[in-house]
């Protein structure tokens, strides 16, 4: 596979969204493509599986070979079969009525004969972890199951040439390793992979790795390289791994492999560690004391009578001013439990009070001032047609005048950035802006509550940390947040208490740090400890970022 | 939520045929609108019945019993009040409100409701992959097959995004329950829209998804799943066909209205 000089402008965009890109892949090889949101990967994408210019009107130049072949009018059909793809929005990409239709309706197009269809459909079922889904309706699945599913339809296929747009922003962090750890093995049997990834996870399994920003290439350069230099990572809006930064912010000169190598050299410079260190992470202390806002007792909830619980018995108290992450492998219950938690769902059984009356007894305007939530697909909870609208539905039904509509529109705008795009139509606006919208949306209401349902999934990492700012912003100014995520880091750096949820049940419900010590519960949850917090767990310290124990380690070498 | 109509269940008649599902059903429709008096109709729609509860379809009678309801009220008070009877009871403008009317609109609204039972019982029953396999085996080519069974595909998906913008506004304070009953029709309006914009952009995005997966090529094509005859299909087959004779005679020689 072979680009040179490829540019590309969207028919009606002012700038080119591709500009002179060069790349080379070869067979068998496995390259990530990294950078910030709106520098082109998607459009990267596109031309590589024939999206663009196919089904994207816009003026496209360079030279394009694809699979030994120079591409100038072939289509998607052409390549049919031939190169797999997944697109970022998955859930348009599903039209079959159960989860091995979806995965055997290509190869019936293909004309594969049944006995290896169906040893086919198993295998990439297998492979995405869905075994026992297989009669279940696409529609009804959980977010990152679903996700599962686009890539399973796709891998079934065995297509030469696999180009994926972020395919693993739904799963949980185990599922995203074993997901990966898959598509990496697929370079034994020869086919080639060009992966967008937002996580330093993919580097590691990639052969290389390629930064591009704005429309350019920034660099192409072997992944091991690619590691050891957190700079690069940093100005595409990765994050970079936490062992990498630990290392350039120490000063050390050659990289660490491990946790264990790392907590070696770091406990020898933070040697005598005194007491008040072992609490550093516990400064914000626990929201005892507070009001109880909202009780869920003995939630149960049932999607269909035979199927297993989707949640079964949680009980849990929230309490003003409380950070809550809500964390728990795909498909464990943790949307439901929002949905009941604001009312939209009724469990089976057990019941929701917010301040003491079931939240179904309170009439919806006053729900929504109580307990706002944050849909975990944005494009499932927007549908003005303009910005402004779409923030000012909210305020409307409350009654509001005009006047402090405009108000609190022009507010919760302003919190996520969004102001100056107003007249816009949502659509236009990028994954992240949307997510973005759809805060805002809530914030207009200014609920007491907040659940964001993974609120920062598909966003670069300039752009999670904005997300997280924001939100740590309205938790200081006295929201109450529940989020729930699969993104370990942030966890470990914004959560105060979590609560954990494994096939319906809760499994856990108290401060972070304990949970992170307990690695039966985070194997469960499916879930990883950040190399950081493993890190300190090791030199018997408590820590949240890679910036704390440098800072630490800084201020114990001033002491000595 | 449950948004398809399938029941995921292996019954006899879940296991029958696609051909002979596809068959049988058009047998049923054909019976349904051959009978010309609710006589006629009931018999029918007690077989349907009896075979809804075979198919473990009777929760999906209970979850559509309102639009059943209302096809047939609505039926029977449209057809009885604006049927041209000979000797109205009542006549004001249009209206005309007699026996005849009245036999006639009884006779339509159950003959429309069994009609649908029986779009229930074969939706129930039946997969959408499996109605698209059926066309295919009595000569439909596989991409007209794929068309016209989309419609069956994508209205779960409208129903789908439509419910999800109804809990995108209720979330944030808009309560469509409130008012009489005709204000919260109305309500519900302004959500067609969106769903609508949505699936013109999806649309898009699944043709791709369809290219992508060899949905253009000349075939040949295979089935994932694979369908054997045996005495139930021929049992069923020979009953749904008698049926359909059935009613054709019945309301030949016993006259309709
Ligand atoms: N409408 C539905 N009908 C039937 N089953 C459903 C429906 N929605 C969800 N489920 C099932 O209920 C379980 C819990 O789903 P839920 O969406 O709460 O998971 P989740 O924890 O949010 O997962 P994810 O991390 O993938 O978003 C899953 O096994 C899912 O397949
Ligand atoms: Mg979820």
């Amino acid at each position: 596979m072979y680009l040179r000089g490829v540019s590309f402008t969207y028919a009606g965009g002012a700038l080119p969204a591709l500009r002179g890109v060069d790349l080379v892949v070869r067979r068998g090889e496995m390259v990530v493509v990294m950078g910030a949101s709106r520098a082109g990967k998607s459009t990267l994408v596109k031309v590589l599986n024939r999206t663009i210019p196919s089904f994207q009107p816009g003026s496209l130049q360079g030279e394009i070979w694809l699979l030994g072949q120079r591409c100038e009018q072939e289509t998607v059909a052409d390549f049919a079969g031939r190169i797999g793809l997944v697109a970022q929005d998955f859930e348009a990409q599903l039209f079959s009525t159960s989860v091995e239709c979806e995965v055997a309706f290509a190869l019936e197009q293909f004309g594969v004969s049944p006995p290896e269809m169906r040893q086919r459909v198993h295998a990439a079922l297998r492979s995405v972890g869905l075994e026992g889904f297989e009669e279940r309706d696409p529609a009804t699945l959980s977010g990152g199951e679903k996700q599962r599913l686009a890539i399973a339809a796709m891998l079934a296929l065995e297509p030469e040439l696999l180009v994926l747009d972020e395919p693993t922003t739904d799963l949980d962090p185990l599922g995203k390793e074993e997901v990966l750890a898959v598509l990496a093995g697929l370079r034994r049997e020869g086919r080639t992979l060009v992966v967008v990834e937002h996580e330093t996870i993919a580097a590691e399994m990639a052969d290389r790795v390629v930064f591009l920003a704005e429309g350019r290439v920034l660099a192409d350069m072997p992944a091991q390289a690619a590691l050891r230099s957190p700079e690069w990572f940093r100005c595409c809006a990765v994050r970079p791994p936490d062992l990498a930064v630990l290392a350039h912010g120490l000063g050390w000169a050659e990289p660490v492999r491990s946790v264990e190598q790392a907590a070696a050299r770091v406990r020898e410079r933070l040697m005598p560690v005194q007491k008040d260190d072992r609490a550093a992470g516990q400064q914000q202390g626990e929201a005892s004391g507070h009001d109880v806002l909202l009780v869920a007792e003995k939630l149960s909830l049932r999607y269909e009578a035979h199927a297993p619980p989707a949640l079964a018995n949680v009980s849990l108290t929230i309490r003003t001013g409380e950070f809550l992450a809500l964390l728990g492998h795909n498909g464990s219950g943790k949307t439901t439990l929002a949905k009941c938690l604001n009312g939209l769902l009724r469990p089976s059984d057990g019941e929701v009070r917010w301040k003491g009356v079931p939240i179904l007894s309170i009439p919806l305007a006053e729900r929504a001032v109580a307990v706002g939530y944050v849909f975990q697909n944005p494009d499932h909870q927007i549908f003005a047609d303009r910005v402004w609208d779409e923030v000012a539905f909210g305020p409307r039904n409350l009654g509001l005048s005009e006047q402090a509509v405009a108000e609190r529109v022009r507010q919760a705008l302003g919190a996520v950035g969004l102001l100056e795009r107003c007249d816009d139509d949502p659509f236009w606006l990028t994954k992240g802006e949307r997510q973005r919208l759809a805060v805002a949306s809530l914030l207009a209401l200014e609920p007491q509550v907040l659940i964001l349902d993974e609120p920062t999934t598909g966003l670069d990492y300039n752009e999670q940390r904005q997300t997280m700012e924001l939100i740590c912003r309205l938790h200081r100014q006295g929201m109450t947040v529940i989020m729930i995520t699969h993104t370990a880091w942030l966890v470990a750096e914004y959560a105060e208490r979590v609560v954990l949820l494994h096939r319906g049940e809760l499994l856990f419900d108290g401060p972070t740090h304990e949970l992170f010590a307990r690695d039966d519960l985070m194997n469960a949850a499916r879930f990883r400890v950040p190399d950081i917090v493993r890190l300190g767990q090791r030199c018997g310290v408590r820590v949240r970022s890679v910036e704390e124990l440098v800072r630490m380690v800084g201020r114990r070498s001033e002491d000595r | 939520m449950k948004l398809s109509i399938y029941v995921v269940a292996n019954t006899p008649l879940h296991r029958l045929h696609p051909v002979v599902k596809v068959v049988g059903i058009f047998c049923f429709f054909v019976a349904a609108f051959t009978a010309g008096s609710p006589i006629q109709s009931l018999p029918l729609a007690a077989v349907v019945g009896a075979l809804l509860w075979l198919g473990g379809a009777l929760a999906n009678v209970w979850r559509f019993r309102w639009f059943l309801a209302l096809v047939f009220f609505m039926t029977f008070l449209v057809w009885s009040l604006f049927f041209h009877s000979e000797a109205p009871w009542f006549a004001w403008g249009p209206v005309r409100l007699g026996y005849d009317g009245v036999r006639f609109a009884l006779a339509t609204a159950c003959r429309l409701t069994t009609f649908f039972a029986v779009g229930l019982l074969f939706l129930s029953t039946t997969r959408v992959e499996e109605f698209a396999d059926a066309l295919g085996m009595i000569g439909v080519p596989a991409k007209l097959g794929f068309v016209m069974t989309l419609a069956f595909r994508l209205v779960p998906a409208f129903v789908d995004a439509a419910l999800s913008v109804v809990q995108a506004q209720r979330c944030r304070g808009f309560d469509f329950d409130r008012g009489n009953w005709l204000e919260r029709v109305r309500h519900y309006l302004p959500v067609i829209v969106p769903v609508f914009i949505g699936a013109l952009r999806r649309a898009d995005l699944m043709a791709m998804a369809l290219e992508a997966r060899g949905f253009q090529l000349p075939g040949p094509r295979t089935s994932y799943r694979t369908y054997a005859w045996g005495w139930g299909d021929a049992i069923a087959l020979v009953g749904s066909v008698m049926l359909a004779g059935t009613w054709l005679l019945w309301a030949r020689f016993a006259g309709g209205n």
